[in-house]
């Protein structure tokens, strides 16, 4: 048993929250690159996440329980959506008809799931707050 | 000659509450923390644990501490949720929050509870207030 209760799945989603934030950022700040390691336009990452079993809390007289869970991020895929083409001759990447291939970067898409992760990280650290307090709590028992 | 202080009936349902209560906790931040994750359905303390408690007390005089420290709280998916989202997770972080303040006011009275029951016997054994 823990002294913190809870700080074991609340660590895990801040982690994974926080990795989502990263991502975000690396694709609005890549919005505009034209071209990436392998030559091509950058393309879009999206992070995905799956719960991971910390500990089943069975009871005693064999009933199931759901066990708790915390979350991990499962992997980061790319989003496969073809890009924007624009016309710009001028360009350094364009092709032979002066068309520009874009990320597939869509930045009112970045900033909502900005604010959700945001938001979702608020909210675990709220609950770590409360895990502490109920700590000191606990500790205080009979003085 | 301790044990009917250590054994009194509020004593063993405080501490009972307790750990139902910070069991809730728990699942309070299993719910927060899997509030994205797709096809995650929200747990509870389950109902049976409140449902057996009540049901000790309803033959007229109260259950022997004994009973009460048989019950012990565990974890159930939670089947009464209001929405599902399409992705089939079932947490509202808003009510999840509110049930986390609750949870927490709930938890300081019922430490506050154990810690006067301990400070009580304290009392009696040394015969001073400190």
């Amino acid at each position: 048993m823990e002294l913190l209760t809870g700080i074991a799945a609340t660590g895990g989603a801040l982690n994974s929250q926080r990795t989502r934030l990263d991502i975000i950022a690396q694709n609005i700040a890549n919005a505009r690159t034209t071209r990436g390691p392998d030559g091509g336009p950058y393309q879009r990452r999206i992070v995905s996440f799956e719960s991971e079993l910390l500990r089943s809390t069975d009871s005693a007289n064999g009933a199931k329980s759901p066990g708790l869970a915390t979350v991990r991020v499962s992997g980061v895929t790319t989003d496969p959506t073809p890009g924007q083409r624009v016309n710009d001759p001028g360009h350094p990447d364009a092709d032979a008809q002066g068309m520009v291939t874009l990320p597939n970067v869509n930045l009112a898409f970045e900033m909502v799931d900005l604010i959700t992760a945001s938001r979702a990280y608020e909210a675990n650290l709220n609950v770590a707050k409360n895990s502490r307090q109920m700590a000191l709590k606990t500790l205080e028992i009979g003085k | 000659m301790i044990a009917p202080v250590a054994n009194s009936l509020n004593y063993q349902l405080a501490s009972k509450l307790l750990d139902a209560s910070v069991m809730r906790h728990e699942a309070i931040a299993t719910n927060i923390a899997n509030a994205e994750t797709p096809g995650f359905r929200r747990i509870d303390v389950a109902s049976d644990f409140n449902r057996a408690l009540r049901s000790q007390f309803t033959g007229g005089r109260p259950p022997s501490p004994s009973d009460v420290a048989a019950i012990n709280p565990h974890l159930a998916v939670d089947a009464n949720v209001r929405t599902v989202r399409p992705d089939g997770n079932s947490v509202e972080i808003e009510t999840e929050l509110m049930a986390m303040s609750r949870n927490r006011v709930d938890h300081e009275f019922l430490t506050e509870i154990v810690s006067r029951h301990i400070k009580q016997l304290k009392m009696a054994i040394s015969g001073r207030v400190t």
